[in-house]
């Protein structure tokens, strides 16, 4: 007669011990969703539920699909039925939770009974009914094992407390061969924090921001939403070959809204003028006024920058898809002008759309008002605008903020950024202002 | 006479809700699903109702569930549609062939709904699960990865729950409300919310406002619903 095998809430335990301080964890209904009230705050872990909640910040589910899609979750955790020796996973009643989660995850555990009510195995040869995510899973977590799931097959790694192996073959209609380390189950917690997101200052923040690197900047015809003290952090560190993504390529300094006498606006320009820049992807790169050009448009004359001119909403939906893993969409702007030619056109419901592709970057520099210690950032006014597209789609985001507050203290529902997609943050210097 | 979305009750409100209507229906969790609207819904009548929506239990749950056994249901379109006691009577309800039911993944639901609303002809999103989902789709492989391309998913009307909102239609939410109902009140023809209270022009802090007014046409309170019972 086989031991006891675990509780629920051991089994809860189990898997919360593979969280690492910092990790994005998405957890299914069911037994996954014990986690978050398991692995101790201070790993400062988040927790993506099917209801749209990451820990306590509220998104919209359009959110919670660029955090799965756009490669943000380090980990899913799956309720399943079966698991098969391949790794795919079945036997969900409802499926539509857990293939997302698996399809967009670093490490997908499978938490499930070892058997079911009647006693036969949940890990099978073969699924009894289509998977829900083919061969994902890398570990199995049950009420008896920890089995590790890779190309050759299934290993038992651990083993619940009093189990042989034995035990667990005899419960078990798969084959799977036995770790040289097998041992029992560990539930001990991870312990740590997560690396901090607060830089000292702009070039530290920058210090591997490459040559030939992809950045995204806001900025519109004013000063407001710009990142000007990571701008001139930018001209200070000195990369180059730069693509540049960004509403204007640099228009505040020529349009000079609200500059005070005898100062300049910082923008894009810093960066031009620099000779940093070789391309930008804008929507707006020239100044309105002939008699007063943009340092862009002067550089383009000189032949120095490319430009790939893009429709400002197309923009918008470029950066959205980068950072949501959608890779291509169809819209209809632009559709029978010079901004579809060569690109696939096709008619839909009797309208013209174009294909258009998502953008992703190395960095982004971005602007808000405050930021807590876990990045989260709340905008002010017009400083949404780009700053929020852009945030989900770089590799590395560096926030610049008026003001970085304790944890705790930003409103959940004034999040407009989850900090999942800020990297680093940066304090804007008092008294740092948006002119040179 | 100033202008204003206000409707008094939420009979009057889903009154034009027609048989065959495709309607999206907010809610994640508990207090996060219209059920003012929900119940005004089912006194209204409409029937061959084609429901999209994401939540399983609760009061929401319930009236799904009654619109199901009134036969009002042609087609549940649902990430989940068979969780909890609710999923078990819709099955039944499957299985005796009088409603029709597409699972949909939910980050898929998320991007075909945000599609619609943004005027967007389709994505293209990494398939899932060896095209379990896919359905008959068109696919293209893009950055090297198999992407299935989905479509808008558009709506007639769309049911929503607010905390907040003013006449003009702007919407604050609470905690999960946010979830789906942001993303449907832009995906159809007519959207209707339901709140906890209504002001007027400018009560709700501007960076509050999750769904601008635009995307709104109707607005109720649901207090005055309960209190006339």
């Amino acid at each position: 007669m086989p031991p006891v095998k675990l509780t629920a809430q051991a089994m809860a335990r189990r898997a919360a011990a593979a969280i690492s301080p910092g990790d994005v964890a998405a957890v299914d209904v069911g037994l996954p969703a014990l986690l978050p009230d398991i692995v101790p705050p201070e790993l400062g872990a988040w927790f993506l539920h099917n209801s749209g909640m990451l820990s306590n910040v509220p998104l919209s589910q359009t959110d919670a699909a660029a955090v799965i899609r756009g490669g943000y979750v380090n980990l899913a955790v799956v309720s399943a039925a079966q698991v098969d020796a391949g790794g795919s996973f079945a036997g969900r009643r409802s499926p539509g939770s857990a293939v997302d989660l698996a399809a967009g995850a670093d490490l997908v555990i499978a938490l499930l009974p070892h058997t079911d009510a009647v006693g036969a195995s949940n890990i099978v040869s073969a699924l009894s009914s289509p998977p829900d995510g083919q061969r994902c899973v890398n570990t199995i977590i049950t009420d008896a094992a920890v089995i590790g799931v890779a190309d050759g097959g299934l290993t038992l790694a651990e083993l619940a407390p009093g189990w042989t192996v034995d035990d667990v073959r005899s419960i078990t209609a798969a084959d799977f061969s036995i770790s040289p380390t097998l041992r029992e189950m560990d539930f001990t917690p991870s312990d740590g924090a997560p690396p901090s997101k607060i830089y000292p200052d702009g070039p530290s923040a920058l210090a591997d921001l490459p040559n030939g690197a992809t950045v995204f900047i806001d900025g519109f015809g004013g000063p407001g939403g710009m990142a000007h003290y990571l701008l001139i952090s930018l001209r200070d560190r000195g990369s180059r070959d730069l693509t540049i993504v960004s509403n204007t390529a640099g228009i505040a300094r020529v349009v000079s809204f609200g500059t005070p006498p005898g100062r300049t606006a910082i923008d894009h320009s810093v960066l031009i003028e620099n000779g940093q820049v070789a391309k930008a992807i804008a929507s707006f790169p020239v100044s309105p006024s002939v008699s007063r050009p943009s340092e862009f448009e002067l550089a383009y004359r000189r032949g120095e920058v490319d430009l790939e001119l893009v429709p400002q909403g197309t923009l918008a939906e470029r950066l959205r898809a980068g950072g949501a893993g959608i890779h291509a969409f169809y819209t209809p702007t632009g559709a029978g002008t010079l901004i579809a030619e060569g690109k696939e056109t096709r008619a839909i419901d009797g309208r013209s759309y174009v294909l258009e592709y998502g953008l992703r970057a190395d960095f982004a520099i971005i602007r808000a008002h405050k930021a807590d210690p876990n990045g989260n950032l709340v905008y002010r006014g017009t400083s949404r605008n780009f700053n929020a597209v852009m945030a989900p789609s770089a590799r590395v985001t560096v926030a610049e903020v008026n003001e970085i507050v304790a944890p705790g203290q930003l409103d959940p529902e004034e999040i407009v950024t989850p900090g999942v997609f800020v990297q680093r943050i940066v304090q804007r210097p008092p008294g740092f202002t948006g002119y040179e | 006479m100033t202008f204003t979305k206000l409707y008094d009750t939420a009979a009057s409100a889903v009154a034009d809700v027609h048989d065959g209507s495709t309607l999206l229906i907010g809610g994640a969790s508990r207090d996060s699903e219209p059920t003012a609207l929900l119940a005004a819904l089912l006194s209204n009548g409409a029937a061959s109702l084609t429901i999209v929506c994401d939540f399983y239990g609760w009061d929401g749950g319930e009236s799904i569930l009654k619109l199901a056994a009134a036969g009002r249901i042609a087609r549940l379109i649902s990430p989940d549609p068979y969780v909890g006691a609710t999923g078990d009577n819709l099955r039944a309800a499957w299985d005796l062939g009088d409603v029709s039911i597409e699972t949909v993944p939910r980050a898929a639901m998320a991007e075909r709904l945000r599609a619609a609303g943004a005027g967007i002809g389709g994505v293209f999103v990494a398939a899932d699960s060896g095209l379990r989902f896919a359905d008959g789709r068109e696919t293209r492989i893009i950055n090297d990865v198999e992407c299935v391309l989905e479509p808008p998913l558009r709506a007639d009307f769309a049911l929503v729950r607010a905390a907040r909102a003013d006449t003009l239609g702007n919407l604050a939410y609470h905690g999960a409300q946010r979830s789906w109902n942001a993303v449907m009140a832009t995906a159809a023809r007519i959207t209707i919310a339901q709140a906890d209270t209504i002001g007027e022009p400018g009560a709700i802090d501007p960076e509050l406002v999750i769904t601008p007014g635009i995307y709104v046409n109707r607005v109720v309170p649901a207090p005055l619903i309960e209190k006339q019972g």
